[in-house]
């Protein structure tokens, strides 16, 4: 590697799982720290027993799901059931600079893995816990992940057809919204360290910086004291605004996805609804008096969606999405994740990376969507085995002796 | 609070630190300056900057930025100073009005750059280059400046100079093709998903490149993509295509992952919505508790009987490894039952036994929560002109030692000319008067 990254130096204690914790994390692996996975084969990562495998084979060092938050980590057991696990546990923190965990605060308590308790062995120690719910309050110890986590913060309430169930994202949402908000608090709690020497706690309740993604909904109830609904695909001030159906992909070798086509098309602006009439070569709907202005393409919704649709259901959605685009209509193809793989936009700004893993071979991995262009980063390795590091971990971190360290092996510290 | 005698303090501008900073700017950033010249791809990440303490200036043009005439507005009465957006995404920053497109404008712009610590913008690209202002420019002005730029796909690629909305963003970035039904249109969330992840992510990248300056001094220009970014919510489906070459799709009420859809997670309570947990919990691990929950209110129907018994208790993971019958049954039954009770008592009652269910909350429930209250999570803005508070979303991490607050609501139109060109430009009144009558401020 020829340059160290950002974060040289900082080294990261992660005893969180999942997804949330591990994407916090993943951030300043790619960038340089040197971030410890945490893990116990007494009780698996469950993303490590979650698929998709590498070549369908289940194992523990084979989740593709696992390895892509992990990339550029390495990784300690640590059975914390084990008598010494907790005190092996505190003497790493007192060699990392940052601790991140997403456990109920119940179970650090019980350790006595309390920010007040560390800070005593790693005075300038920054430590964030993200639970669902925070760390305080009725809810703190309630169960969940992202999936539901989206429906309490609002997103599925605002996530749906018209008329139909709140079925939000249909992924756990929030668990790629939110560690985006961790990660900003906590670099913003590293900057403030290594400015004036101060570490601090920080309690990130996931759920209260998922309603930061719910635009104006919370102020709409606040100051007028309206119920903002889902409207499916459509906007308030922008028509045709949604996503149209194309033609069957065409080529040889067939795919579920290729009868499934669509394109989004979204237009704002008198000018973009030209764009759209020009690139459509002026059918009748184009200059259709129902459809003269935007506030009558806004009325009359239902019926020009109808026509838009007709002829977008005559072509192939990536010819389509370019024509309008060079027209100058925003549109874009409902990109699947065969086509991500293939976009040659994300393709040239070299999103995914390509790194071998010992068990699972060559993967993808996303690297972050930001470039900077003096500090780009690298995603360094793939994602650890689990445990393949102890004895890094161990000895050269913790400070074990040999002795010490294969007599806690042998008696299951370890797992 | 000790900023003042570390910070960075290699500026070309003497400016006076106590300015610089308002006495209650307490978060981590509060020693920083940002302009913000973004619309509304990229003015949260302005304002989590300004969150987390930094003394953020908005930079309008004059007469007011665009976004200002996004709705909702307050009572519903379109105005620039009544727009829920611009009140959502403009607070705690500062406002100015500065036309950045004439000569003197971008000059004035420059001198703000080199008093600034970051500036934010979400021009197409290479429309700062044309102004005079690219990242090139800015960095002779104060070489310390790092420059976010965020749009919809880059700065640079086949796609660069493409528009797009947040719905574009939906579509092209994967989230819209996993979320919805499968008979219907995939779809968008109607709260834009896109630009906040573009701005979030922007922040992320922007503190990075701040840490970098902090401990070397130097600058850099930040690339952000709307569409890189949406890349994020694709859960596991991009890797389970990499891997095992199947396309996750919509799942409706279920969910999606590694090839697979879960059973239901959404069902109608007695007065609305719960999102339970694949069947609720009632298959895999715990799938006996809450089959005894259902029990307790003699609605567990057949599925106490060893056969079920055995089934339920079978499954692990994601795999529902029922045949269709078994999964509409499972479905049915506890359809049946979550009619029967109100939604808060459906999920007080699951998370007694572990299972990990939340109510489907709207806008008002969220205003009435009783643990958002408890962690006084709500915080009342004044608006003294309009004589009313209103109740913010607050803090989105508390940090111990550095909190996050919201310090102003959003400015109104060049509300902050007079500080900002006096106090911290030190413009001669009568120059003042000039750009402002050039239609320059």
């Amino acid at each position: 590697m020829s340059d160290a990254g950002v974060f040289e130096g900082i080294r990261i204690a992660d005893l969180a799982w999942v997804g949330v914790g591990p994407l916090v994390s993943k951030y300043l692996a790619d960038q340089g720290a040197e971030v410890i996975r945490v893990e116990s084969s007494v009780r698996p990562e469950p993303l490590r027993r979650s698929g998709p495998y590498a070549r369908g084979e289940e194992g523990l060092d084979n989740s593709g799901y696992y390895a892509n938050f992990n990339s550029s980590k390495i990784c300690a057991s640590l059975n914390m059931q084990h008598p010494r696990g907790v005190e092996i546990a505190k003497r790493l923190i007192a060699e990392c600079d940052i601790v991140t965990e997403s456990f109920s605060p119940k179970a650090m308590r019980t350790w006595g893995l309390t920010y007040e308790e560390l800070q005593k062995v790693r005075p300038d120690l920054i430590m964030i816990s993200m639970p669902l719910y925070g760390s305080s309050g009725p809810w703190s110890m309630w169960r969940g992940y992202g999936h539901v986590l989206q429906a309490a913060a609002g997103i599925n309430h605002m996530t749906h057809y018209p008329g139909g169930e709140p079925i939000g994202a249909g992924t756990a949402y929030t668990d790629f919204l939110v560690p985006h908000f961790a990660a900003a608090a906590l670099l913003a709690a590293l900057d403030h360290r290594e400015r004036t020497g101060e570490g601090q706690n920080i309690d990130f309740g996931q759920m209260e910086a998922a309603i930061h993604a719910m635009e104006t909904a919370p102020l709409d109830y606040a100051a007028n004291g309206r119920e903002q609904q889902a409207l499916g695909n459509r906007h308030p001030e922008a028509a045709p605004h949604g996503a149209f159906r194309c033609a069957d992909r065409v080529r040889e070798n067939g795919n579920a996805a290729d009868n499934d086509r669509w394109i989004a098309i979204a237009c704002q602006t008198e000018e973009e609804w030209q764009a759209l009439a020009d690139a459509a070569q002026h059918p009748a709907w184009t200059v259709d008096p129902r459809f003269g202005t935007l506030a009558e393409r806004l009325a009359n919704q239902d019926e020009l969606d109808a026509l838009v649709e007709e002829w977008t259901v005559e072509q192939q959605a990536e010819d389509l999405m370019r024509l309008l685009q060079e027209a100058g209509v925003p549109a874009g193809v409902v990109q699947t994740p065969e086509d991500l793989r293939a976009d040659p936009q994300l393709a040239h700004r070299e999103h995914y990376r390509l790194l071998d893993h010992p068990t699972m071979g060559r993967c993808a991995y996303d690297g972050p969507s930001f470039r900077l262009s003096k500090t780009p980063g690298e995603l360094r390795k793939a994602a650890p085995l689990l445990g393949e590091n102890n004895e890094y971990v161990y000895k050269e971190i913790v400070g074990l002796n040999d002795e010490e360290f294969v007599e806690l092996l042998v008696d299951g510290a370890f797992e | 609070m000790t900023e003042a005698s570390n910070a960075p303090q290699t500026r070309s501008t003497a400016t006076d630190s106590a300015a610089r900073r308002p006495a209650e700017g307490v978060g981590p950033l509060a020693p920083f300056r940002v302009l913000d010249l973004s619309n509304e791809l990229g003015q949260l990440a302005g304002r989590m900057l300004g969150d987390l303490g930094a003394d953020v200036i908005k930079v309008e043009a004059p007469g007011g930025d665009a976004s200002r005439w996004i709705g909702p507005f307050y009572h519903d009465e379109p105005d620039p100073e009544r727009s829920l957006h611009w009140w959502t995404f403009n607070n705690n920053k500062r406002g100015i009005t500065l036309d950045i497109g004439d000569g003197q404008g971008r000059d004035l712009f420059l001198d703000l750059v080199r008093s600034a610590d970051f500036v934010v913008e979400t021009n197409a690209a290479g429309a700062l280059e044309d102004l005079g202002l690219g990242y090139a420019r800015l960095a002779e002005a104060n070489p310390r400046v790092i420059l976010t730029s965020i749009t919809p796909f880059g700065r640079d690629g086949p796609y660069a100079g493409w528009k797009a909305t947040d719905l574009i963003g939906a579509a092209m970035g994967g989230l819209m093709w996993l979320c919805g039904d499968p008979e219907q249109p995939p779809l968008r969330p109607t709260v834009s998903q896109a630009y906040a992840q573009a701005s979030v992510q922007a922040v992320v990248g922007t503190l990075t490149a701040n840490f970098h300056r902090t401990r070397t001094g130097e600058g850099q220009h930040v690339d952000q993509s709307m569409q890189e970014a949406v890349t994020f919510t694709q859960d596991n489906a991009t890797t389970t295509w990499d891997l095992i070459g199947l396309n996750n799709g919509r799942p409706g009420n279920g969910r999606m992952a590694s090839g697979q859809i879960s059973g239901r997670y959404i069902y109608e309570a007695a007065d609305g919505y719960v999102a339970a947990v694949s069947y609720g919990g009632l298959y895999g691990p715990g799938s006996r508790l809450v089959v005894e929950w259902l029990d307790s209110y003699g609605l567990a129907a057949d599925l106490t009987e060893p056969e079920w018994r055995e089934k339920l208790d079978d499954v692990t993971g994601f795999r529902p490894g029922f045949n269709p019958e078994d999964a509409e049954h499972l479905s049915d039954v506890l359809a049946a039952f979550c009619k029967t009770l109100p939604r808060a008592k459906l999920v007080a009652e699951a998370q007694e036994i572990g299972a990990g269910w939340a109510v489907v909350n709207s806008p008002k429930d969220l205003a009435e929560n009783e643990h958002l209250a408890v962690r006084d999570f709500w915080q009342e803005v004044p608006h003294p002109e309009l004589d009313e508070s209103f109740r913010y979303p607050g803090p989105w991490a508390r940090l111990s030692e550095t909190p996050l607050s919201i310090r102003r609501r959003a400015p109104r139109i060049g509300e902050h000319n007079d500080e900002v060109y006096f106090g911290l430009l030190q413009l001669d009144p009568e120059r003042f008067r000039e750009l402002s009558d050039a239609g320059v401020i």
